[in-house]
């Protein structure tokens, strides 16, 4: 089980990071996971001409992205009973097949408060290989004393 | 649509869903005609069933027990499988299929950002309802962004989570034409 405890989190520290590459095999996943079938995701066809994005290319579900930036938080916290209780994300670039989505935290701001309701604020973000940001926000994590 | 997602649909909900979103596209909301300050009840609530969150933590080869092994997180501090946070993007399409809300499935869509809180996991056995409200819509450099807050509430009238659900949408029903028609149909 991991230890993380508000008493022993420090400010400006990293959570560990969140490495996903993004597939078309993937994406097409994802949607029948999410029930989100929109063609800019799924259809390789349709978005020759669609082109929401501008691009000729299908695009990962920004929620897909938002679900990996949350996977750094769950993965600290969730195993020593923390909760997730705020997410806050902007998505900035979108992510075509190809994309090698690193995502990662650091904690900001410590919030003292009564028995296992103090929180920490963690600034996330995901960014592509090429160091480009995908998405960046910020988090709430309750964590037990 | 030029996909076949079958091969993809593995859970019982996932195989009974309607997935083309562009052959009833012509039903939804329009970012135009909606009005501000409405709100509703989706008609459809969600059973939670654990194939429902293990496929979702699967899908982001997230392998966390606590999401994904039903088992191992029976000796979690949470004891139990709980969903990953973002399964309410699960939750939420299955949910709202026509009338209100509908626009979250526009062709052409595009996803800004989400703001999201969470009160309490969201478990096998859990029956969800969406309780919506046309939040606020605006123009901003062009694009035409749309926002409903919605409240996940289960079937103790525990509020689980809210959601402020937000995408840049085509502007009229003849704009959501053009996407249906795999044309441009969006103006910034």
């Amino acid at each position: 089980m991991s230890n993380v405890t508000f008493s022993s989190v420090k400010l400006e520290e990293k959570l560990p990071e969140v490495v996903q590459e993004v597939t078309q095999e993937r994406i097409w996943k994802y949607a029948a996971a999410s029930l989100d079938f929109n063609p800019v995701h799924i259809d390789p066809e349709w978005v020759k001409t669609a082109q929401p994005f501008s691009i000729p290319v299908t695009v990962a579900h920004g929620m897909m992205t938002i679900s990996f930036v949350t996977s750094v938080l769950t993965n600290w916290a969730f195993p020593s009973g923390g909760w997730v209780r705020k997410i806050d994300v902007k998505l900035t670039k979108p992510a075509p097949p190809g994309t090698v989505e690193k995502c990662g935290g650091i904690v900001t701001e410590k919030h003292p408060r009564g028995k296992n309701q103090s929180f920490v604020v963690v600034e996330v973000w995901a960014e592509n290989q090429n160091g480009e940001k995908l998405a960046v926000g910020t988090a709430e994590v309750v964590l037990p004393d | 649509m030029t996909v076949n997602m079958e091969k993809f649909l593995v859970t019982e909900k996932q195989k009974n869903f309607p997935w083309d979103f562009i052959a009833d596209a012509d039903t939804y909301e329009v970012w135009d005609e909606i009005e501000i300050g409405k709100e509703y009840v989706a008609p459809i609530k969600y059973e939670v069933k654990a194939e429902d969150i293990i496929n979702y933590s699967q899908a982001i080869l997230d392998d966390n027990p606590v999401i994904s092994d039903e088992k191992k997180a029976k000796e979690s501090p949470f004891k139990g499988l709980i969903a990953h946070p973002l399964f309410l993007t699960t939750i939420g399409f299955f949910c709202i299929r026509s009338g209100p809300g509908s626009w979250i499935r526009t062709p052409g869509a595009r996803n800004p950002g989400q703001k999201i809180e969470l009160y309490e996991p969201i478990r096998p056995g859990d029956i969800i309802t969406l309780h919506m409200k046309s939040y606020d819509k605006w123009i901003k450099r062009g694009k035409y962004y749309m926002t409903y807050e919605i409240k996940y509430i289960d079937q103790h009238n525990r509020l689980k989570a809210t959601m402020w659900t937000t995408l840049i949408l085509p502007r009229t029903r003849e704009d959501i034409r053009k996407f249906m028609r795999a044309e441009h149909g969006l103006e910034a």
